[in-house]
């Protein structure tokens, strides 16, 4: 067999694989996006409703705009804070920086942590009655003792915030760490001697060459922020009433809680969009000639 | 303007020494070359003037000043960079120009300074590209343009030239020597090419491992090198060195062979040093002993003979229409003119 027919039948296991993995599922929910698509009434999925379900969730229901809200906030502000956090720490951490060895290998610990088992975690250090938080900022800022942080609209956002960004700082720190360290150093000494600050060092020298990775770290955040599921369904289960309600928790609720298929397919969907976009702009990014 | 001055300076990294407790003192306008094989401190010893590294302990002046505590961007010195340190994301104008708008040099003086400093180092025509757009030899010339667009006080430039192919080097190596002499400016310049810092340098200082073993003009550094090393590491090819003893006005080597005659009394174990230039080829028979060809090179200039007798090889340099081949017999005379005796205890000359 010649080998440029051998290479096909080589890699079409995996094209299967892909096909029935993520594919198939993708074009089959938006084929439910279109029907009627109730669990709980017989002949799923009971017909074509056309655009419906879409223009549904779009005129009509004030919680699929509320869960947008709460996943465009919850992305930005978790996207910002946590390249900034890292960005501040790989720049400490990266060689000639002012913390090293040990101080690394530590980092990397949040991040080995699922999702759903820092929801957990954090779910029970603001618990008001045994918190390992609660007990510490009523110690060190007594008013702050009676705040009961998960019951509250705004505080339950901040601590899934706080959760999120905790998790994810060791590995967008360790992925800056090593776009820094590709920066050639005589550059930034060239820099240093040329008479620049280290503000502008860091202005002018750094950070346009450290665009490339910033630019994935930017992407692959907000992939991974707009998605996030387990950590909130964990953490708050969406609440208090519905503030911290992000769109994929939404899409769950609405279609395996109320068994509404087709209507939560559609909104899956709308969320489709942005991802495409997002992964377009990574895989263009990361694949990109230098 | 301004003189750069050492003062008892040592570097440490925990047990290991860069540089031993040196002093040295470059005089104003003046163009010293360190030289050293790799490892020997002239890098850390530029990198310190630069403030790119902290001496462990020393004083380091410039002009008038200590600037041990100055920052690299307080100090007002240019460097070049052994790989250049072009700012890639830059164009070639931006680089040239980035001494300046960091220095807070109003807009309008930049552009004629920028045009100037490319002009110098004919470079007008590659300003509005990146450094990834150019050839190595051009972006050596805008590492250059960046350092003169400015008048520092102090030129530092770390192996500039030792990226470049030897043919672009030799080209380079005279448009720097041109430049230096025109701008006048206190320049330190570190390389282990011997040519280089004897082309260039007014002064050199030949380091090793740390120190500085001999500073002085290059004339100096290869006519009257003061130790076996400095004797060694300056010339190619390098200085025989032959092991041996001083009896009754003559040089014996180890093998037993009388080579050649030296004033200044009996000594047991010394080293003596004859250049390849100064061991003359006669045929056999006619110089004062006879030794067999052990090797035989055209470089086209000249010819260089490796000659051995017993287990002893010299080198020699003969004129380039001679013409030999491997175990041949000819005659051998050190000339006794231009000989060097080192003692082999402290490697030290001994002047006679």
């Amino acid at each position: 067999m010649r080998d440029n027919k051998l290479k096909y039948i080589l890699v079409l296991p995996a094209i299967i694989v892909v096909f029935a993995t993520a594919v198939w599922p993708l074009i089959e929910s938006l084929r439910l996006s279109f029907t009627v698509g109730r669990l709980t009434k017989p002949n799923f999925p009971q017909g074509y409703l056309g655009w419906e379900n879409y223009t549904w969730a779009f005129m009509e229901e004030p919680a699929f705009w509320n869960s947008v809200e709460v996943t465009v906030l919850y992305t930005l502000i978790t996207v910002i804070l946590t390249t900034l956090i890292a960005l501040g720490l790989a720049m400490l951490l990266a060689p000639g920086g002012r913390l090293r060895g040990g101080v690394q290998t530590l980092l990397i610990l949040p991040f080995a942590m699922s999702p759903a088992l820092i929801g957990v975690s954090f779910r029970f250090m603001f618990n008001p009655e045994f918190g390992l938080f609660d007990a510490f900022f009523g110690v060190v800022i007594p008013p702050l003792a009676e705040i009961s942080w998960l019951s509250d609209p705004t505080l339950a956002f901040v601590v899934c915030v706080m959760a999120d960004v905790w998790g994810w700082i060791p590995f967008l720190t360790l992925v800056l760490i090593g776009g820094l360290a590709s920066i050639p150093q005589d550059t930034i000494e060239a820099a240093q001697v040329d008479g620049a600050s280290s503000w502008r060092v860091f202005k002018d020298i750094t950070l346009p060459q450290l665009v490339p990775v910033l630019a994935v770290v930017l992407i692959l955040k907000a992939i991974f922020s707009l998605k996030t599921f387990d950590q909130i369904y964990m953490l708050t289960n969406g609440g208090p009433g519905t503030a911290t309600q992000t769109l994929s928790h939404y899409i769950y609720f609405s279609g395996m809680k109320y068994g509404q298929i087709g209507y939560s397919a559609s909104v899956a969907w709308v969320m489709v969009i942005p991802m495409i976009l997002l992964t377009f702009l990574y895989a263009r990014y990361v694949f990109q000639k230098r | 303007m301004a003189q750069v001055l050492l003062k008892n300076i040592t570097k440490r990294w925990g047990d290991f020494v860069g540089v031993d407790n040196q002093s040295l003192a470059v005089a104003d306008k003046e163009f010293l070359v360190l030289l050293g094989p790799s490892g020997c401190g002239k890098t850390t010893t530029m990198r310190m003037i630069a403030g790119l590294e902290e001496p462990t302990s020393g004083e380091i002046w410039i002009g008038d000043h200590v600037v041990n505590d100055d920052l690299p961007k307080d100090r007002d010195v240019a460097m070049v960079f052994q790989n250049y340190g072009l700012y890639p994301h830059m164009t070639i104008y931006d680089n040239i120009a980035y001494p300046l708008k960091v220095r807070g040099t109003p807009k309008a003086d930049i552009k004629p300074r920028v045009e100037k400093a490319a002009e110098q180092v004919e470079l007008t025509e590659f300003l509005h590209r990146k450094p990834k757009a150019l050839s190595g030899g051009q972006r050596q010339r805008v590492a250059l343009a960046r350092a003169i667009v400015r008048t520092p006080k102090v030129f530092l430039m770390d192996e500039p030239l030792s990226n470049l192919d030897a043919k672009l080097r030799v080209t380079m190596r005279a448009e720097l020597k041109h430049l230096s002499r025109q701008l006048q400016i206190t320049t330190v310049y570190v390389t282990h090419d011997q040519i280089e810092a004897m082309t260039l340098a007014d002064r050199v200082a030949v380091m090793e491992k740390g120190v500085i073993r001999q500073l002085g003009t290059p004339d100096e550094i290869y006519n009257d090198p003061s130790n076996l090393f400095v004797a060694g590491f300056i010339g190619s090819p390098a200085m025989n060195l032959i092991n041996g003893s001083v009896k009754d006005g003559y040089f014996i080597t180890t093998g037993g062979t009388r080579l050649v005659k030296v004033d200044g009394g009996d000594r047991a174990k010394v080293i003596l040093g004859v250049r390849a230039e100064d061991v003359d080829i006669h045929e056999s028979g006619q110089g004062d002993i006879d030794v067999l060809v052990y090797a035989y090179e055209n470089t086209g200039e000249s010819v260089m003979l490796t000659l051995q007798f017993g287990k002893q090889r010299i080198i020699a340099k003969g004129d380039r229409h001679l013409r030999k081949d491997m175990d041949d017999v000819v005659g051998l005379r050190v000339n006794p003119d231009h000989l060097y005796l080192f003692d082999s205890e402290t490697e030290e000359r001994i002047r006679y």
